[in-house]
């Protein structure tokens, strides 16, 4: 968007934030419709199906690999709001890697055997809602590798960084709906 | 944050010319004229298999289509008419004229403008191609799972349904999302939400409605497909799954879209009153916060679809209080279209023809609607040709006339040319007759238990009669349609005479040229009154005096 031919001055953050937030709400939706389906489907299935991927080993170590990866984002944003531009790139390549080691864990989980998508309407509701958080997750990544390659090219300074923060903000929400997740499928 | 200082200014590509400028433009203008004409190739589609479908039911026992056929075309009618006829047609119009009206110089996001079209066209066209690839689907626009499971439904119509979807769905997002940027963040100085124009308004509504419900219709139909192409079993109660949860997920979606494709057309209908009334809107608070009302509501109704499946008497209660509950921000809304008209200096021009049209036609809609929100009444009528008749009351006599409203009131805006008054009146009159002749007596149809969706009947029933005049006053409106054709390219075959103001409006978008320079205003305007443009041409009886 051309902004001098705005008629004032506008602030490019609150409008890239503006969007991100307006997608981010919808995502909540169908987030939201797809926990409906789970917790209406996941008590009629007729056949006990085992509940082997109910193990909380991984999830739990997923878990904390997260919380971690949230840390190192929220640093990544205070070190370029300060302009430190080369810890700006060690906090986002620690953030990208534990998201890497988060998606290794899934996949680990999901081809452990023990139940498919074709496993009762649970085993489809399952690998559903956790296969598209994971894809959220890898979208998360390409946000932030794209923020770290630009880093790399010198993109972005104290005063220009908008892509980071929105960044880091679709790395928390991709965070605060795997703690949903974790705690719909796994604990209760 | 000091945005103004470190702007780089970067060149564009070099301009291209031609046709070629058209699938690269950016432009919201040129963003929007290609909406309405791929909008409006669809309707003529959609037109032609309306009129397959009463060819079909003219007489009883016909064989004009075959069952099968009948199915897809019927189910097509309704996806065209809804996701690729009037949600596209409102977007066109929100594309071209939100910037001009709030005094901004393009959507904010342009390329996500351009993406969110060609998403549409696409989307369109692949469910299109269905029918050269083993059959298009054929259960209905609602497509109820688990009919629409691979062992009820094994060719692939469904799966170009439901892929079709997705991009429309997307779409559709993409552009709201930009709608809702673009009139929180571009309003001219001096237009404060209070002082909005109504079209900008239901834009606003319809771009949040679209947002938080789409979501819904995506996890239904990803569910789908999982079921059918991966052997999930979301909606197969046999293993575990749930019949009713299609409906929940489709109707959370299906009955906010209600709203989605009317607003748009009342927001052009109190943008129309009022011009040629000459009067300012009646009651703009109410009829603002009634928009809003409506948006709020039409998430909490969407069980009065489903009143006939075995429902807890406590829900349908809720469902059918609810559903009078939304009555009354609609009648807000027409009684201040009434009192806006009442002693005014009322031109009865074509787009205020339309305009007015629309009003009696989607009341009556509106008032089948409140019967069928009787649980009793809804369990004899759900599923035959009343609700049929509701929904095309408020979906053509409603949405479409409000949109023809639009096309003539704005047509010489985006052409510099007028469509004629003669053959805009005839098509009127056509389209106003046509209409009552086919769906008034699909009520009495509908009374007498004539069921929705079957391709023949037998003799004797009474139904004969009243078929066969439905089929006649379908073919009126196509012929409306055909004059209505003919204005258009006659009327871009005369000289442009490019008036900026024809109808003597009130907003914004009649105070740049006709058609508007790229760059819309030389100067931003700024604003004092719901009436800037008022204002402007009487500075003495100006709408601010008195507002402020």
């Amino acid at each position: 968007m051309n902004i001098l031919m705005q008629p004032r001055s506008i602030n490019r953050l609150s409008t890239g934030s503006l969007a991100l937030f307006i997608i981010l709400a919808s995502e909540s939706i169908f987030f939201a419709t797809m926990l409906v389906a789970y917790i209406s489907l996941r008590d009629q299935a007729i056949l006990p199906v085992e509940h082997t991927l109910r193990r909380l080993i991984i999830p739990l170590a997923n878990t904390l690999i997260l919380f971690v990866s949230t840390f190192f984002a929220w640093r990544a944003t205070s070190s370029i709001r300060r302009g430190k531009t080369s810890t700006l790139k060690s906090y986002l390549l620690f953030t990208v890697l534990l998201g890497f080691i988060f998606i290794a864990g899934q996949i680990y989980e999901f081809s452990r055997g023990g139940m498919h998508i074709n496993d009762q309407s649970y085993g489809g509701i399952f690998f559903t809602l956790l296969g598209f958080h994971g894809l959220h997750v890898l979208a998360g990544l390409v946000f932030l590798i794209i923020n770290l390659l630009r880093a790399q090219l010198g993109d972005f300074s104290v005063t220009h960084h908008d892509a980071i923060v929105l960044g880091t903000w679709f790395w928390y929400y991709v965070v605060a709906v795997w703690l949903v997740l974790f705690g719909a499928l796994y604990l209760i | 944050m000091t945005a103004q200082t470190d702007i780089v200014v970067k060149r564009r590509a070099p301009v291209v010319g031609g046709l070629i400028s058209w699938l690269l433009t950016v432009d919201h203008k040129r963003i929007g004229i290609l909406y309405l004409l791929s909008a409006s190739l669809f309707f003529l589609v959609g037109g032609l298999e309306a009129l397959l479908i009463r060819i079909q039911l003219a007489r009883p026992e016909n064989t004009f289509l075959s069952p099968d056929t009948y199915n897809q075309v019927f189910t097509m009618h309704g996806t065209t008419m809804i996701f690729l006829v009037v949600m596209p047609l409102a977007a066109g119009f929100g594309n071209y004229m939100v910037p001009l009206m709030i005094g901004a110089r393009d959507m904010a996001f342009p390329k996500l403008n351009a993406l969110s079209f060609w998403t549409f066209l696409f989307g369109g066209l692949f469910m299109y191609s269905s029918f050269v690839f083993g059959g298009a689907p054929n259960f209905g626009w609602f497509s109820y799972a688990p009919g629409t499971e691979k062992l009820y439904s094994p060719t692939h119509g469904m799966d170009f349904w439901i892929l079709g979807i997705l991009m429309l769905g997307l779409a559709t997002t993409i552009g709201s999302l930009n709608f809702i940027v673009t009139i929180i963040q571009l309003r001219a100085p001096g237009l404060s939400l209070t002082r909005l124009p109504l079209f900008v308004w239901t834009m606003t509504v319809t771009s949040f409605l679209a947002v938080f419900s789409l979501p819904s219709l995506t996890t239904a139909v990803l569910l789908l497909f999982l079921d059918r192409q991966l052997g999930a079993h979301f909606y197969n109660v046999v293993q575990g799954g749930s019949a009713l949860l299609w409906q929940h997920l489709f109707w959370f979606f299906g009955h906010p879209e209600v709203y989605i494709l009317i607003l748009p057309a009342m927001g052009i209908v109190s943008e129309v009153i009022p011009v040629f009334s000459g009067k300012p809107l009646f009651g703009y608070p109410a009829v603002v916060f009634s928009a809003i009302a409506i948006g709020f509501l039409g998430f909490t109704v969407w069980a009065h679809h489903m009143f006939a499946t075995g429902m807890p008497s406590t829900t349908l209660l809720f469902f059918a209080a609810d559903s009078f509950l939304i009555g009354v921000p609609t009648g807000v809304k027409i009684f201040a279209w009434l009192a806006t008209m009442w002693k005014g200096k009322l031109r009865f021009a074509t787009p205020m023809l339309f305009a007015i049209g629309f009003v009696a036609m989607f009341l009556i809609g509106g008032l089948d609607g409140i019967h069928l929100a009787v649980v009793p009444v809804d369990w004899q009528l759900t599923d035959t040709y009343y609700v049929v008749s509701h929904l095309h009351y408020v979906l053509f006599g409603g949405a479409l006339f409000g949109i023809f409203s639009g096309v003539y009131y704005w047509f010489p805006k985006m052409t510099g040319r007028r469509l004629q008054e003669g053959l805009g009146k005839w098509h009127f009159w056509l389209m106003f007759i046509g209409m009552n002749l086919v769906f008034m007596p699909m009520h009495i149809l509908g009374l007498q238990g004539m069921p929705r969706r079957i391709y023949t009947y037998g003799a004797g029933r009474g139904w004969e009669v009243w078929n066969f005049v439905e089929t006649i006053g379908a073919f009126i409106i196509a012929t409306s349609i055909m004059i209505f054709i003919v204005n258009f390219f006659a009327s871009l075959r005369m000289a442009a005479t490019n008036e900026e103001d024809p109808w003597d409006g009130f907003t914004l978008e009649w105070k740049t040229a006709s058609p508007p320079p790229v760059y819309n205003f030389a100067e931003i305007p700024s604003v004092r009154s719901r009436r800037p443009l008022w204002d402007e041409k009487h500075p003495e009886l100006a709408d601010w005096r008195v507002e402020e």
